[in-house]
This record gives C-alpha cells, structure tokens and sequence, in this order.
C-alpha cells in the first residue's frame, strides 16, 4: 500500500497545522486530497508540477493530490532566489505551479485557483511542453540551493514508497507517533520524515517555527511531539540550548542525518539519551536514495559513535575493492539527474545501484564509517556544497581567481586580491543562500599551486584552515 | 555599554551597527535566523562570560529584550 492513498484509520489524526491552526483526519485529508487532484481530469495525461513548500497543510495536499494523481512533482523551497526559479521554470516548463499567494508568475501562467494562503497556477495551453514525462516518475528535488543550476535529482513512486517502508520499520514508528517538523519539506530529510510517518499512520506536527523560536516549543508541548529529526547544525543548537532543561516529558526519538555529526556530540547526545531514555538514531543518506541509506540501532551506539551503522532494511551497502568508494544498493535509489524537460522522458538509468562518493571502511561487526569524500564536497548547515561549483560561479562575479576549500563548519574563500574580498563574500551568501558565519574570506600573496600548475587544494586548505 | 552589545550583535549577525535597534527582531531579517542566532547566542556568552539559562536563549528574540536577559546575568546595558 502506498503512503499517498493514506489508507488508515479514517479518525486518526493526520496533520496539525500550527499556522493556521486547522487539524485533519486522515479522513478529512484524504477527502482533501481527492477533490484537489479533481482538477486535473486523467484524459489530460501525465503533467509536471512545481510546489514552493511551507511546512503547511496546503502544500502537503497538493504533493500528495500529485502522488495519486500520477504527475511528477518538484518541491522547492518557498524563499528560492527568483534567479533560480527563472532558470527553473524556462528547463522545466511545469505545466502547474502551487504557490504561496505573495510569489508572482510571468504572463506564460494564469491563476487557476486562490485560496486564503496559495495560488494555483497553469501554463497558458498555448505555451504548454509536448514534450513526456516517464510513467514512474514521482518528485524532482534539489540537491543544493546553487544558483544557475537546474539539476534536480528524478525520483520515482517506488523509490520514495520503499524509503518510506524501510524508514518507518527500523524507526519502529507506530500510528502513535508524532513528529513535529525542524525541516522543509522540500529537503529530502524533512521530506523523509513526512513520507514514512504518513506510511505509519502517524501524526504530523507541521510548523515553519525553528528549534530556537519559543512558538515551536509551545506547539511541541501544546500537542505532544514525540520526536525531533535534526541536522548536525540543529543539533549544535540543542547542545547550546541545553535540550535536556527544555520540559518535554512526550519526546521519546532523536534523529540524526543530513551530514557527519561531531563524536563528541554523537557522545553528548547518546548519554542524554540514555538519561532521559531516548531512543537516539545516527542516520546517513543522500537525495540519491531517496534519503536514507543507513542507521545505527539506538542500542548499539555504544563503541559506534563515529559510524554511519549498517544498511536500511531493502538495502545493501558494499564497499569498490578498487576505489574504497562506498556503493549502496536498493529500491530508494534514484532514476537519475535531470537538467531539463527532456530529461524527464528517460528511464531508470541508476537500476538500484548508487556511487555514494564517500570513501568508507568497515569494521569487523559489520558496521560502515565514511573516511573522505572522492570529491571535493563540504556540507554546511546540512546543505551539499561542491566546492568546484562554487569556484566557478563566485568567478563570475570578480575578475579573479577564487579558490574555495572548508570542512562541514566553513567554507574558506581564498583570493589574492584584497578588494574582492566583501563582494564575493555577499555573492557566496547570495547565490547559495549561507549564513555569513559559515563563510570565511582569506586574502593570501599567492595561490600555492602543484608542479602542474593546479591548485593545491590540500595545501591550501592546510595554510588556510 | 548598549554601544558593546550593538557591536557584538552587528559583528555576529554580519549587519552594520546602525540596523542594531530596539525593536530588531529574531527572523525579521535574513541574517537573523536560527544559524545566525546561534552565532549571537555564542558571541554574548563569550563577550560577558556568562552561559545563558534555556528559556533565555529562546527568549532572547530582540535587541531590547537582550538587553533585559543580559541584565538578569548581571551585565548592564
């Protein structure tokens, strides 16, 4: 059974909306749900949707009428840079966008539908694509927020319907479950946990709040969350907040994903987590899979801090005797990339088989550690950064060579030239929407460079760094 | 004192000093988010040597009710 035809117990609870307050039944969702997908007849085929997503009822319905409805759907974010949604809409054409009432659309859209909160628009059929899109085709998402690139990672209806099965099973979650969102849900993370608690039956707390607001902690003691799903940075947050001080007697699971989190905290956080008996889960994924390829048993942590743990159930995780690249296999993989429209009329290019681009080793339980990356890929606040990409683009904004290097706390940008150093600095903030504490700029004489001439990024990373 | 917390706020938060009054709100601008708020929270704790208690890390949402929150810690501003 899939997750989007949310066959459960019609009286349960299924989502409660903190802006609006509003509260649906899995009845009353469903019902919802129905009547949005009513709008586009089966005679009119297959189409593509954007949704610019809120962690709000409204866009919920609308990615889930898609599900049902069989389109293909992108989720984006609600606050994406006009430049990228530009390039965004001319490669993809969608032939429907569902977005907040205050975003705006060019004359190629005409509003179909306004609500109290969104706006539903459709291409003018006189500007519609002939072009197809594959039958098991399901959601486009992002990887990382760069400007200029229109990649998007193709997901198909039994890639996320898998993911969602092994999630809720290792989780162990049950219809009594209710989890409160600290992530969009346009990130593959916080989309993760939508899908696999809609899988269980369970109840959504959905809020745009962060852990740092007071409104969020209200929501979470006024329904009685029981459990939080955060990226390293959120859980730097918990650290300073001292998470154990906040009164929360309903929280009973931690999750952790979307990057390597320090030992030292996996280790702070395990032994609050045994105190307060907490289930604690160490977690590791990628947009690739869907979300999640990985997950250390919450009573195994012990001695396993710094390990990404064992496969998710369906999955398999081997290791290139060649390469010590890390390989995972299973029914989350992706069909592929996309870079355009065209792009959406291809098949499963993957067929299961995903190259991680982490190094990794095994010990001799069985359990996977990540030792590099292949490339040069940093994560900063739980965003995927390619640091040759963002080189190339902040090179188009000054007349001057720019290196980047940095770990999962920063990115260094390294130039020769002192006048530079604000501008590419707010290009960097801009372009890849980062907060300027995770952004250093370091002016150096000379650039060190390998007898070939190439950057020395090691080299430079260790001046730098 | 007020001048040292606007320069501790304008420094964590990446904002010119003079956008640092009374009534700055937590999300009221891009650099003020929950990253940037975290980098606040750290630069106030090592500015005046002092480990805020939960509830005032999360109340702490304007430049004036800082300054309120500061002062139960004993540092006048």
């Amino acid at each position: 059974m899939s997750f989007w035809l949310l066959q459960h117990d019609q009286g349960r609870p299924a989502l409660i909306d903190e802006t609006s307050g509003n509260r649906f039944s899995y009845g009353e969702l469903a019902a919802c749900v129905q009547q949005f997908a009513r709008q586009w007849p089966s005679s009119e085929g297959k189409k593509l949707g954007f949704i610019l997503c809120r962690n709000e009822w409204e866009p919920i319905v609308a990615y889930l009428a898609s599900l049902q409805a069989g389109h293909a759907v992108s989720l984006l974010s609600d606050s994406i840079h006009p430049d990228l949604l530009q390039v965004l809409l001319e490669q993809y054409k969608p032939d429907w966008i569902f977005a907040p009432n205050e975003i705006g659309l060019d004359a190629t859209y005409e509003r179909a539908n306004l609500s109290e909160r969104y706006t539903m628009w459709n291409r003018l059929s006189s500007e519609q694509s002939k072009t197809g899109i594959h039958e098991q085709l399901a959601v486009l998402l992002s990887t990382s927020g760069t400007t200029g690139s229109p990649k998007l990672v193709r997901l198909s209806h039994r890639n996320i319907q898998a993911n969602a099965e092994s999630i809720a099973q290792y989780l162990g979650l049950t219809p009594l479950e209710r989890p409160i969102t600290t992530l969009p849900m346009q990130y593959s993370y916080g989309l993760s946990v939508i899908n696999s608690h809609l899988q269980a039956g369970a109840t959504l707390l959905l809020t745009n709040h962060s852990v740092t607001n007071k409104q969020f902690w209200d929501f979470f003691r006024a329904h009685e969350a029981t459990s939080l799903a955060g990226v390293p940075f959120i859980y730097q947050l918990f650290e300073r907040l001292r998470l154990q001080n906040l009164d929360l007697p309903s929280l009973r699971t931690l999750t952790q994903a979307g990057g390597r989190l320090d030992t030292r905290l996996v280790k702070h956080f395990h032994q609050l987590a045994r105190e307060k008996q907490w289930r604690f889960f160490v977690m590791y994924g990628q947009t690739e899979a869907t979300a999640r390829m990985s997950y250390v048993p919450y009573e195994q942590l012990d001695g396993k801090e710094d390990s990404i743990g064992m496969a998710i159930p369906q999955g398999k995780l081997s290791i290139d005797e060649a390469t010590g690249e890390l390989i995972y296999h299973g029914p989350n993989v992706m069909m592929g990339y996309a870079n355009n429209r065209d792009d959406l009329q291809k098949a499963d290019e993957l067929h299961g088989v995903l190259h991680t681009g982490d190094l990794a080793k095994q010990d001799a339980d069985g359990y996977f550690y990540i030792t590099g990356r292949l490339k040069r890929f940093i994560k900063l606040f739980g965003l995927r950064i390619n640091l040759d990409e963002v080189e190339r683009a902040l090179e188009s904004t000054v007349p001057v060579q720019v290196v980047c290097v940095g770990n999962d706390q920063k990115l260094v940008i390294v130039l020769e030239d002192e006048q530079y150093s604000q501008q590419v600095k707010q290009a960097a903030i801009e372009m890849f929407q980062l907060h300027a504490s995770g952004i250093q700029v370091q002016v150096v004489p000379s650039i060190i460079r390998t007898p070939a001439g190439k950057v020395d990024y090691p080299k430079m990373a260790e001046r730098v760094m | 004192m007020e001048e040292k917390l606007r320069n501790i706020f304008a420094t964590a938060l990446d904002i010119p000093a003079e956008k640092v009054v009374d009534d700055l709100e937590f999300n009221s601008i891009p650099e003020w988010d929950s990253i940037g708020h975290l980098a606040l929270i750290a630069a106030l704790d090592e500015a005046f040597g002092i480990m805020m208690e939960t509830e005032d890390v999360i109340d702490l949402s304007s430049f004036k009710k800082a300054k309120e929150i500061l002062a139960k810690y004993g540092v006048e501003a």
